[in-house]
């Protein structure tokens, strides 16, 4: 069983739209959805839940009244102006308390404690494509960690070890952060899906940076490729001298746009077009791993 | 020598766990008292942020003097690491502590950090 992870360094490359049409034109495959701030695979791959888990994310204070002696000190610490006293009593908002812990720490009555959070759940669903998908869902205020993507990515795992499948497809998120860092660990290949504006170069390189500080191989689909060439011939630079494979360069296309509109894939938007050239990409990916 | 492991068992028939912060367990072979140790590491799963640091420092408390993995430490993990004077074998994901062990013995492991 092999993982693979589709990341973009920047956000609103396509990089979803990749990742729905390769689970199309592949087989044998499960996918995972850890761009789970923003999830949106499951808007084309339909999925019936299965199975579903609370999951608990990072600790938050809360002041205990009864023993609370007023004292104040646990307000004055506070880097992140969580601790207030509206009512004559000491209160944490939930919403601005990053859980660092410092109150508890400092307070001289026992008064705080750091109780777990319940910040979401996680899915492993059936989906109208032959394949499952899992993925999460976060609650209002809850922020995507490396904790839930490692869960993520444990259960697509288990689940393609007890189906036997050959492939994990990984959507990963935005950013170089915890998320992306937990997304590549053990990820055997990665496809850095980019576009050529200034800012998609850049989130480029770095996110090569971390890729490469792993060992992962890694290749590279341009998209929107001829809005601007200028760019394009920098990325097609960048990636000659990193030894990154440059496995396709899409023009503009706003079929991408009207697939997603309807919630299906490019693949079914239009098969004459865009399986060959996704069956193509995938083909060239699978060669790389084997 | 001291030689560490990421790996997902305790045992030299155990497989390489490829990541750094989040690897089930630590595995310790001390070659002088040909004896192996483990650390179990399953509690990284409820760190929500920094489990490379974290698993960085229970390196630092058991000081090997080589660390074999697969992927390879991220940037805040590595910046701890570096301080010290551990060298670190890269790309032993997927195989056995006992291959791995061999494979760095023949030095066949690409050396990171």
């Amino acid at each position: 069983m092999k993982e693979i992870v589709i990341i973009s360094g920047k956000g609103g490359t396509g990089k979803t739209s990749v990742t729905a049409a390769l689970a199309c034109v592949s087989r044998s495959r499960i996918m995972a959805d850890c761009d789970v701030d923003a999830a949106d695979l499951h808007l084309i791959l339909q999925p019936r839940i299965l199975s579903r888990e609370d999951f608990y994310g990072g600790v938050k204070a809360v002041i205990d009244p009864a023993a609370c002696v007023n004292c104040g000190q646990c307000g004055v610490i506070c880097r992140f102006g969580a601790i207030s006293h509206p009512n004559g009593n000491y209160e944490v908002d939930p919403l601005d308390c990053e859980g660092c812990g410092y109150c508890q720490q400092i307070c001289p009555a026992g008064a705080i404690s750091l109780p777990q959070q319940k910040v979401g759940q996680c899915y492993i669903s059936d989906t109208r494509l032959d394949c499952r998908l899992v993925h999460a869902k976060l609650d209002i205020g809850a922020d995507n960690s490396g904790k839930l993507v490692a869960k993520v990515k444990r259960d697509a795992r288990q689940t393609a070890e007890d189906g036997q499948l050959d492939w994990v497809l990984v959507d990963g998120s935005p950013g170089i952060g915890c998320p992306v860092i937990s997304s590549l660990s053990g990820a055997d290949f990665v496809i850095l899906v980019t576009e050529p504006s200034l800012s998609g170069l850049h989130d480029l390189e770095r996110v090569w940076s971390l890729t490469r500080n792993f060992g992962i191989p890694g290749g590279c689909v341009i998209n929107k490729a001829d809005l601007n060439p200028g760019v394009s011939a920098l990325i097609g630079g960048f990636l000659a001298r990193e030894n990154i494979a440059l496995i396709d360069h899409i023009p503009y296309d706003e079929d991408f746009t009207r697939a997603m509109t309807q919630g299906i894939s490019l693949v079914e938007y239009d098969p004459q077009k865009w399986q060959p050239r996704f069956a193509r990409i995938w083909s060239h990916i699978t060669k790389e791993l084997t | 020598m001291k030689i560490a492991f990421t790996a997902t068992g305790t045992s030299w028939d155990a497989t390489i766990d490829p990541r750094f912060g989040r690897t089930d367990y630590l595995v310790f072979y001390d070659e002088d008292k040909d004896e192996l140790t483990s650390v179990d590491n399953r509690e990284i799963v409820n760190v929500t942020h920094g489990a490379g640091p974290k698993t960085a420092q229970l390196i630092y408390d058991h000081a090997p003097q080589i660390l074999i993995t697969g992927n390879g430490p991220g940037g805040n993990a590595a910046a701890i690491l570096n301080r010290t004077q551990l060298r670190i074998y890269l790309g032993a994901g997927g195989m056995t502590l006992r291959q791995a062990y061999t494979a760095y013995k023949e030095n066949k492991l690409p050396q990171g950090g």
